[in-house]
């Protein structure tokens, strides 16, 4: 049959329509910002290629004296220490609140609705906020302490976490549900015996995901004063020692590995 | 246990989605020992019809007694699911759990919150699940990964689960669509023995017109939400079954 208008085929064809002519619009746009971004004039940094080439350089070899092994193992380990205390706290009060926000307790009505929207709403506050400012209001609030930087990661994770946990609960199959409501199961048990384990798998490795970019976070603390391996980074880049920030950097990129190892056996062990 | 001669009484049962009707309005009176087969092609009501006597749907109208119980004046979870139960086609339990939480999932309607989540980890009443799946042949995959289970195993495993549960109504929707013909045949009679232990009444959707005939005692053809005939399932010749099937066809062009 030659497309010559039946109601849904011209439905279709204004459809592509719009969508090619938005398309259009973005990328106008993209061309319209890059070449918009300044690229010819400014003040170019005369010594910028040699100092590239000074850094690159520092690699062979980073810094590697036992001394200096010491401080990056010690700063490490605080970043890992702020990671790890934000990440759990993010998932204790990300967990709950998607949970609630995802609508999937309680009986169908008005009120649930309600809950969850003021519940999406919240997380939304708490997401939309970075976590460095974050940071620079728990400091100005406790002081330069590692409470400070745990409870920065932790507010905006626990809304990044919070909004992905509801989605995840929302998008299951409906048929193993309706299976378990016609058992006699409640919203709740619909919820511990059919969303929770259907989504178990990919909850845990989003939450490891959000643990990798959380010891980032961590690392970048040091813009607000706090120690870790962000902190000894502009330490030696403010004394031009390449070869430490090297050293450092390799450590940053060896705990991200550490953590995408983990997860990934963790996540395999499940699905067996 | 059988205290009623009506133990389905439905009247004028209807539902629309938006401007779509799923089902008109019908009357629908089962007694103890029926076994009600609905046919017709898909998106005639049939599925629609079942969620409605499950409990999971409300119809827009009309009353639903089950054993004269009016069943929206039952709570969902015990009482409900002591007076009706449903098994779907293949994809009604939940693939990652293991065979015996699944099962278990037939308590659910009785247990509290607290022992449904501790079961979760450590099974509770695990003899009864393994008296039901060793009734079924099942034994063996108790502690399977459901998902790993071929589909006539994961129907057997819905059964277990139903008799776990042990409602008066038993309902089943396309319960042998996915299954080859030998399978079929185990999983009526299982069904069919089954509603005979308990309140003698169930409700199946199929198409095979053979397995009607053997397993069912009448049959109700629906078409485009309309009841189209409700026949002793002998009454079930060739030329009524195509009718029901061609005036589908026919309307589509």
């Amino acid at each position: 049959m030659i497309c010559t208008g039946t109601p849904k085929t011209r439905g279709a064809a204004r459809f592509l329509e719009t969508t090619r002519l938005l398309t259009l619009v973005l990328v106008g746009a993209l061309v319209w910002s890059v070449a918009g971004a300044g690229w010819g004039g400014g003040i170019i940094h005369t010594g910028g290629a040699a100092a590239i080439k000074d850094f690159s350089l520092a690699l062979f070899p980073p810094e590697l004296s036992p001394e200096f092994l010491k401080v990056a193992l010690a700063a490490s380990w605080q970043t890992v220490v702020h990671a790890v205390a934000g990440i759990t706290i993010a998932v204790i009060i990300g967990l709950p609140l998607g949970i609630v926000a995802s609508g999937s307790l309680g009986n169908p009505g008005r009120s649930r609705l309600a809950v969850a929207g003021v519940v999406r709403f919240l997380l939304a506050f708490m997401r939309s906020i970075h976590e460095l400012v974050w940071a620079v209001l728990f400091v100005t609030a406790f002081g330069l302490s590692s409470l400070a930087v745990v409870l920065a990661i932790a507010v905006p994770y626990a809304g990044i976490l919070g909004r992905i946990y509801s989605e995840l609960l929302n998008d299951v199959p409906q048929g193993p549900l309706a299976g378990l409501r016609s058992a006699g199961a409640s919203p709740a048990r619909v919820l511990i015996y059919g969303r929770m384990p259907m989504v178990f798998t990919d909850l845990l490795g989003y939450s490891f995901y959000r643990f990798e970019c959380a010891l980032r976070a961590a690392a970048i603390m040091s813009f607000v004063g706090i120690r870790g391996l962000g902190f000894e980074i502009q330490l030696s880049l403010n004394d031009l020692r390449f070869d430490e920030v090297w050293t450092l950097l390799l450590f940053l990129v060896g705990l991200v590995l550490v953590v995408d190892y983990w997860s990934s056996k963790v996540r395999r062990s499940l699905q067996s | 246990m059988i205290s009623t001669e009506k133990m389905v009484d439905g009247r004028s049962l209807g539902k629309t989605f938006g401007a779509q009707t799923a089902l008109a309005p019908l009357d629908l009176i089962i007694a103890p020992g029926e076994r009600v087969a609905l046919a017709g092609p898909s998106g005639s009501g049939k599925s629609t019809l079942l969620y409605i006597l499950a409990g999971l749907i409300q119809p827009d109208r009309g009353q639903l007694y089950l054993d004269s119980q009016a069943v929206s004046q039952l709570r969902p979870g015990r009482e409900l699911s002591e007076a009706v139960g449903l098994v779907q086609q293949q994809f009604d339990l939940v693939p990652q759990l293991p065979v015996v939480q699944n099962v278990l999932a037939g308590r659910l309607g009785q247990w509290g919150l607290l022992r449904s989540l501790a079961s979760l980890f450590s099974a509770r009443e695990r003899d009864a699940a393994a008296a039901a799946l060793s009734r079924l042949g099942i034994l063996d995959k108790i502690d399977q990964r459901t998902s790993q289970l071929s589909g006539g195993e994961q129907q057997r495993v819905a059964i277990a689960r139903l008799m776990i549960q042990s409602p008066k109504v038993i309902l089943a929707d396309e319960p042998v669509s996915s299954l080859d013909p030998a399978q079929a045949e185990e999983i009526l009679k299982l069904l069919t023995s089954l509603a005979d232990e308990t309140g003698g009444v169930m409700v199946a959707s199929l198409h095979a017109p053979d397995l009607i005939r053997q397993h069912f005692t009448r049959v109700i053809g629906l078409r485009q939400g309309v009841m189209q005939f409700d026949l002793p399932a002998r009454e079930l010749t060739p030329p009524v079954l195509e009718a029901l099937y061609d005036l589908y066809r026919d309307s589509q062009n």
